[in-house]
């Protein structure tokens, strides 16, 4: 059930270009009036269409969207009233890139200043050539991504060993033959209809076999920045939680991966390379809230960590902050031990996520202190190093998962 | 036995790699240029591939690309006697970035985990 406004009669299309949105009306314009510069300048030989998948949002996105002036023609799709959900709006692209036959389809976020046409052409072309999933390649600030650099980056990377640095940019491209499997797959999980969809769409595409390459969008990505101490809110929950869901249903793929492999890049040649405009993090309420979750959780954290690893904890919590560091062999080590609590479901899969906040705070904390003096560069550099220190956890994985199945 | 193939433009470090990398059980192969270095690897077909970035008449992250647009699987490890070109997106298509030592630890460690990298249902074209 969804609701539809097709002004144009549009019945089929080569190419789609999908914003997703939830009250995003202030901001929805400017990313529409760049897909449709994109798809004219670069794909002007194809059927193309802008759908705007919305949550029915009450602050008017779908005016906004409807009445950008645009030479692409739009559709606008809504959930019904009450249905909220990212992957709720992007299962309705998924189905209506299969309705209207789409060889390929561009999800960019509603919420981009920095879009440019060119990352329409970017996103694109890769799928009219072989590849079939293709995520973006962007310049971040150091502090901004923190779920993506302690959590999805370096677990994707070494759980499915592929390596793609943003796998939940919230900007991709798919081909309409994976559009069709996403449609198939049955793990539609309450997270997943939400937040949980892009690392999902990710994970998917690596355990389909599908053809995966990044592309580099040669802007940074400039959207809403959040202080990862601020407004993690329900988000860190569903990305996570899909994680581990996912480690549960094709641990038959991921206990075969060793070690990683880089994946193709597209889109070189763009000449400067423009910086992202900084990103604030308040390091002492990270600091207090990492503290803080030894009062309410330490008991349940006894319970779901090791003995060696709770240990380990225990001696980070004695850090003053002057001197605070949570070492990555233990975040990886704890995030495989809430992996194995979580499939197991002991402790209740509800409190498990909960609990773990507090210690992505700690890390996150840490993390942003050890970044300080870098560059951007030498930051990334720290985020590789990192996922080696994961990829070398691999046996540890094992080791938990199995003993304990 | 492994096939190794060393691209350098500097004859002691070919020599040096080789003799070093044939210890440890590798069959090795190597070429000063970047010349011809598609058609070396179609008829060699190296197992894993050593390549530096700065040499005189060619640029490592160009090669890569080339590499990676027609062998997609084969792993690639970067060596260089800089480490600035880490920071060079290009350089992300390798499988491993080493900076160039007398101390072959990390080289040989970064070898290893490059052959025993393993991905079930791996697409060729990829």
């Amino acid at each position: 059930m969804h609701i539809e406004e097709n002004p144009n009669d549009i019945r089929a299309a080569d190419l789609i270009v999908g914003i997703p949105s939830y009250n995003e009306a202030k901001l929805i314009s400017y990313p529409t009036q760049m897909a449709s510069e994109g798809l004219i300048k670069y794909f002007g030989n194809k059927n193309s269409v802008i759908i705007n998948c919305d949550n029915n949002s009450p602050d008017g996105t779908r005016d906004a969207f409807m009445n950008t002036p645009t030479e692409v023609p739009k559709i606008y799709l809504s959930t019904p009233p009450g249905v909220k959900g990212k992957g709720n709006n992007v299962r309705n692209l998924f189905k209506k890139s299969c309705d209207l036959g789409a060889q390929a389809v561009v999800v960019v976020d509603a919420d981009l200043k920095s879009i440019t046409p060119r990352w329409i052409k970017n996103l694109a072309e890769p799928l009219f050539e072989d590849f079939g999933f293709v995520a973006p390649l962007y310049i971040r600030h150091k502090y901004d991504g923190t779920i993506t650099n302690n959590i999805a980056y370096p677990m994707t990377r070494s759980i499915y060993g592929r390596r793609v640095r943003q796998p939940i940019g919230g900007d991709f491209g798919f081909s309409g033959e994976l559009a069709e499997i996403y449609l198939k797959q049955g793990d539609w999980t309450p997270a997943v209809v939400e937040f949980g969809i892009d690392i999902w769409m990710t994970t998917t595409a690596m355990c389909h076999d599908i053809p995966i390459c990044q592309s580099y969008m040669g802007r940074p990505k400039i959207h809403k920045p959040k202080d990862p101490g601020e407004s993690l809110g329900p988000m860190f929950l569903q990305v996570v939680g899909t994680i581990f869901d996912i480690m549960t249903k094709k641990v038959a793929f991921w206990k075969e991966v060793r070690w990683s492999k880089p994946t193709a890049i597209f889109g070189f040649g763009l000449g400067e390379m423009e910086m992202p405009p900084p990103v604030d993090v308040n390091l002492e309420r990270l600091y207090d809230k990492f503290q803080a979750g030894f009062a309410s959780h330490d008991a349940l954290w006894k319970g779901i960590l090791s003995t060696n690893v709770y240990k380990k904890l225990s001696e980070v919590k004695t850090l003053g902050f002057a001197d605070f560091e949570f070492p990555t062999n233990l975040w990886a080590e704890i995030l495989i031990d809430f992996a194995v609590a979580y499939k197991n479901g002991a402790h209740g899969r509800e409190g498990i996520m909960e609990s773990l906040i507090p210690l992505y705070y700690g890390r996150t904390c840490s993390f942003v202190i050890e970044l300080e003096p870098m560059t951007i560069q030498q930051a990334e550099e720290v985020i590789e190093d990192q996922c080696i220190v994961f990829e070398r956890s691999k046996p540890y994985l094992l080791r938990k998962w199995f003993d304990t199945e | 036995m492994k096939k190794i193939l060393i691209v350098d433009d500097e004859d002691v470090i070919r020599m040096l790699y080789g003799e070093e990398l044939e210890d440890e059980g590798y069959n090795v192969i190597t070429t000063g240029t970047g010349h011809g270095l598609i058609g070396l690897v179609e008829s060699e077909k190296p197992d894993l591939i050593i390549l530096d970035i700065k040499m005189a008449e060619h640029n490592g992250l160009d090669l890569l690309q080339d590499i990676r647009k027609q062998f997609y699987n084969i792993p690639v490890i970067l060596c260089s006697a800089y480490s600035s070109y880490k920071g060079d997106l290009k350089s992300i298509a390798a499988d491993y970035y080493v900076v160039k030592s007398a101390d072959l630890s990390e080289l040989k460690q970064k070898i290893k985990m490059a052959l025993e990298g393993h991905i079930p249902f791996q697409s060729t074209r990829e």
